[in-house]
């Protein structure tokens, strides 16, 4: 059943307020907290930060906040420039990675950061994605073919390297997925949209020799029917993807397969 | 213990699914031509009266447009709610005795509407 409650001890309450500095420049943000060393439900901490001691980044702002207010702070970042995909959270109410989403883009009184909603928290805005990983190995992103490899490489026309495009460049952040709402029902069913556009990126390949197996796996009410067009995931997606596009060429090619 | 591989595959692909979705897409082409074409008749058929408006049912053409209309709007409403109670109700005994209910209750909608067309179809006259 749907829960339009959250569990028993997950609903966030009032945190910390951490002292306000002097400057002309200072912004407020909430930031969840969770620590299951500590216990209790999740807080709201709410941090000030100068503005003109901080980088234009969210990803900036929190990396402040370790260094200068809070080390406690738990957050997950690599690349720090949109390629690793790891700092994704729910800032100002929509998922994004912190490290290209800048704190001027968003409006109000103050911002808020939030871990990507619906998955298990594993400390502060650190979610467990293990059932997104696996729902990404499920698709077996990988070129599979039965003809034996050719001697210098695998080609392709330039034509069909360009239907990669706009699928390739996922960097698997999860933002998506954790936006969708059928997703939130049904998280455990559905592969989500980030899985979707990966299996599409491979049904495609003009290499790739497993699209009728790839179908086969793909072809359930859950798995891949749960979507509903909803449209979030292309909504949020930080690299300007169409999760949704992809989903839906998905559905041609298995209709295609019977009419 | 399960590993997150074997809760993703679970019981496995249900090799299903292709096939609700062309008929609910089907059903609403169906309906893009039938509805316009209900929602004008409703209106003809209201401006008649009672006795008009039998008459009007009456009509082969029109008790067979009615029909069709009925089962394309009904078999949609069927696939429709399935879909929201496979979104919506998780545990599956519930799930199937609700897929088992809307099935019945578009029979049973579909039985009263339909004979009731037919009903008045034949009897027109009599
Ligand atoms: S499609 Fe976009 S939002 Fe989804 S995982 Fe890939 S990069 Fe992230
Ligand atoms: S730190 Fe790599 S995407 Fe943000």
């Amino acid at each position: 059943m749907v829960q339009l409650t959250l569990p028993k001890g997950s609903a966030p309450k009032k945190g910390k307020t951490w002292p306000k500095p002097e400057g002309k420049k200072v912004k407020k943000f909430k930031v969840y907290r969770y620590s299951p060393e500590e216990g209790g439900n999740p807080r709201w901490d709410t941090y000030f930060v100068d503005m003109d001691q901080c980088g234009p980044m969210i990803l900036d702002v929190l990396i402040y906040i370790k260094n200068n207010i809070d080390s406690t702070l738990a957050f997950r970042r690599s690349c720090r420039e949109g390629v690793c995909g790891s700092c994704a959270m729910n800032i100002g109410g929509q998922n994004t990675i912190a490290c290209t989403r800048g704190w001027e883009e968003i409006a109000g009184p103050h911002i808020t950061i939030a871990p990507l909603p619906h998955q298990p928290v594993v400390k502060d805005l650190i979610p467990d994605l293990t059932n997104f990983y696996a729902q990404h190995a499920y698709v077996q992103p990988f070129l599979k073919t039965d003809t034996p490899e050719p001697e210098k490489e695998w080609t392709q026309t330039e034509e069909e390297r360009e239907l990669l495009d706009g699928l390739y460049e996922c960097i698997l952040c999860a933002s998506c997925s954790t936006s969708c709402p059928s997703y939130w029902w049904n998280g455990d069913k559905y592969l989500g949209p980030a899985a979707l556009l990966q299996a599409y990126r491979w049904l495609i390949d003009s290499r790739d020799e497993a699209t009728g197996e790839r179908l086969d796996d793909l072809e359930d009410p859950f798995k891949l029917y749960r979507c509903h067009t909803i449209m979030n995931c292309a909504q949020v997606c930080p690299k300007g993807l169409n999760p949704a596009k992809a989903i839906a060429k998905i559905k041609h090619m298995m209709v295609e397969r019977v009419a | 213990m399960t590993t997150s591989a074997k809760s993703v595959r679970g019981l496995g692909s249900a090799g299903a699914g292709t096939q609700h979705h062309i008929r609910q897409r089907v059903t609403a082409v169906a309906l893009l031509f039938l509805v316009p074409w209900f929602l004008y008749s409703i209106i003809v058929a209201c401006k008649a009266g009672y006795e008009g408006a039998l008459t009007w049912v009456a009509q082969p053409v029109n008790a067979i447009l009615l029909i069709l209309t009925l089962s394309a709007a009904l078999y949609h409403m069927r696939l429709g709610i399935q879909v929201v109670i496979e979104d919506y109700i998780a545990k599956s005994g519930t799930r199937q005795a609700l897929l088992i209910l809307n099935t019945f209750a578009v029979i049973a909608l579909a039985a009263a509407t339909i004979l009731s067309v037919l009903k008045i179809w034949f009897t027109a006259g009599a």
